[in-house]
């Protein structure tokens, strides 16, 4: 969300004078896509775009999906980042339940994470303010601050020159995420909410990402890189629609991939 | 400034000068993208804290692919710090076709696109520095969704 300090006082004047009544240019209707060169392989959604989505399709009891337990700390560092994006993802499941212990306990062991990863400072702020904005029931910047959170933990591994790391915090996060949305969608299957699976790029970004990083070959990482083999068919239907059984077999993976996230094995 | 100064001056603090001038442009960029989407925050999008950039020479295009869901509706906005710069975005399906809804716009160094999906896939969001004074131009793109 918006930062008041990163807001230019020259762009605000600027915009008050033009308005916002611009017309598009027009644009080409039709493009070849691969003539162009790409700033990002694939931008990696946050857990809270597919919740968003998944909402639109009808009620969901998000307290089911709600889960603070403390957890083990690991001292290899794919692990943890590993783990620190599936613990902001449960953040982000705790904010739709509007359950704020959880939500604070959840910005403590983030914290905490961060810290056995080097990267702690560039949290604190953010652990506090999810914490006061908890306190007062103010999900939308609790939302915020959980966006800002993996953004400055991403930014710090960045800086390290540590972005294998950061692929990582991602796809531990849209592993949960796919965990939650596989097993919302399992219970009341219905066509457009197993369309929200349809991610094949994304599977294909991760595959690579994760071949890219054989210094990281711990055995969480080997199991994920098989498991992504195995998602990738049901998922990548081409015109077909994704069935039941599918969703219900990539919720059984990431499940299974969960655990071994989370737990010492 | 006596020569060993000026050798220190070059090889140590001009490059920490440009390096800065550098990076605070990218933010700069990024500050006139969301001041851009900031009206939009008022109803109802949630703009995510990270954001592409880089620079681009007049008339260069760069592509930025991303996975979006039905469901959802994002706006994707585009800024520069460079004042006479005209800079547009526009989103195309896997298959090259243009799918913005009309509300998008464009003027000078601000523009915008916007985007309902009618399926859950990955997307190309099309960003070009149509015109600029300088050679190189620095651009931001943030999205929101909601």
């Amino acid at each position: 969300m918006i930062s008041a300090f990163k807001i230019n006082k020259w762009a605000g004047i600027t915009l008050a004078v033009i308005g916002f009544s611009a017309q598009a240019a027009p644009a080409p209707q039709h493009i070849d896509v691969k003539q162009y060169k790409k700033v990002e392989d694939v931008v990696v959604p946050l857990p809270n775009e597919v919740f968003a989505a998944l909402n639109k399709l009808g009620p969901v009891n998000w307290k089911e999906f709600v889960r603070t337990e403390k957890g083990v700390n690991f001292s290899e560092r794919p692990r943890t980042a590993l783990l620190l994006g599936n613990v902001i993802a449960d953040g982000f499941i705790a904010v739709q339940a509007q359950d704020a212990p959880a939500v604070k306990e959840i910005g403590q062991r983030v914290l905490s994470l961060a810290k056995g990863i080097g990267v702690g400072a560039s949290i604190t702020p953010h652990a506090k303010a999810i914490t006061e904005a908890a306190d007062k029931r103010k999900w939308d910047s609790v939302r915020q601050e959980l966006d800002r959170t993996q953004s400055s933990v991403q930014g710090a591994m960045n800086e390290l020159q540590d972005q294998k790391l950061s692929q990582l915090v991602s796809l531990g996060g849209w592993l949960r995420g796919t965990q939650i949305l596989t097993a919302v969608v399992s219970k009341h299957f219905t066509q457009e909410g197993a369309e929200l699976l349809h991610q094949p790029d994304l599977l294909r970004y991760f595959g690579d990402r994760l071949n890219s990083m054989p210094e990281y070959s711990v055995p969480v990482v080997e199991s994920i890189k098989r498991s992504l083999v195995e998602v990738r068919p049901l998922i990548d239907t081409g015109n077909r629609p994704i069935s039941p059984d599918a969703v219900r077999k990539i919720n059984e993976i990431t499940t299974r991939l969960d655990g071994e996230i989370v737990t010492r094995q | 400034m006596n020569p060993h100064r000026q050798v220190i001056f070059i090889l140590v603090v001009m490059p920490l000068i440009l390096g800065a001038t550098a990076i605070a442009s990218v933010d700069d960029a990024q500050s006139f993208a969301l001041q851009a989407a900031e009206p939009y925050v008022r109803e109802g999008f949630q703009v995510r804290e990270d954001y592409w950039g880089g620079d681009l020479a007049a008339g260069e295009k760069k592509a930025v692919r991303q996975q979006l869901f039905k469901g959802n509706e994002y706006w994707f906005w585009l800024g520069t710090e460079v004042r006479r710069a005209k800079v547009s975005v526009h989103i195309y399906d896997k298959e090259g076709k243009l799918i913005e809804q009309p509300d998008s716009w464009q003027k000078g160094s601000y523009a915008a696109a916007h985007v309902v999906p009618t399926s859950t896939d990955s997307y190309f969001i099309i960003v070009a520095i149509e015109e600029s004074p300088e050679e190189r131009t620095h651009w931001a793109l943030v999205y929101g969704f909601r």
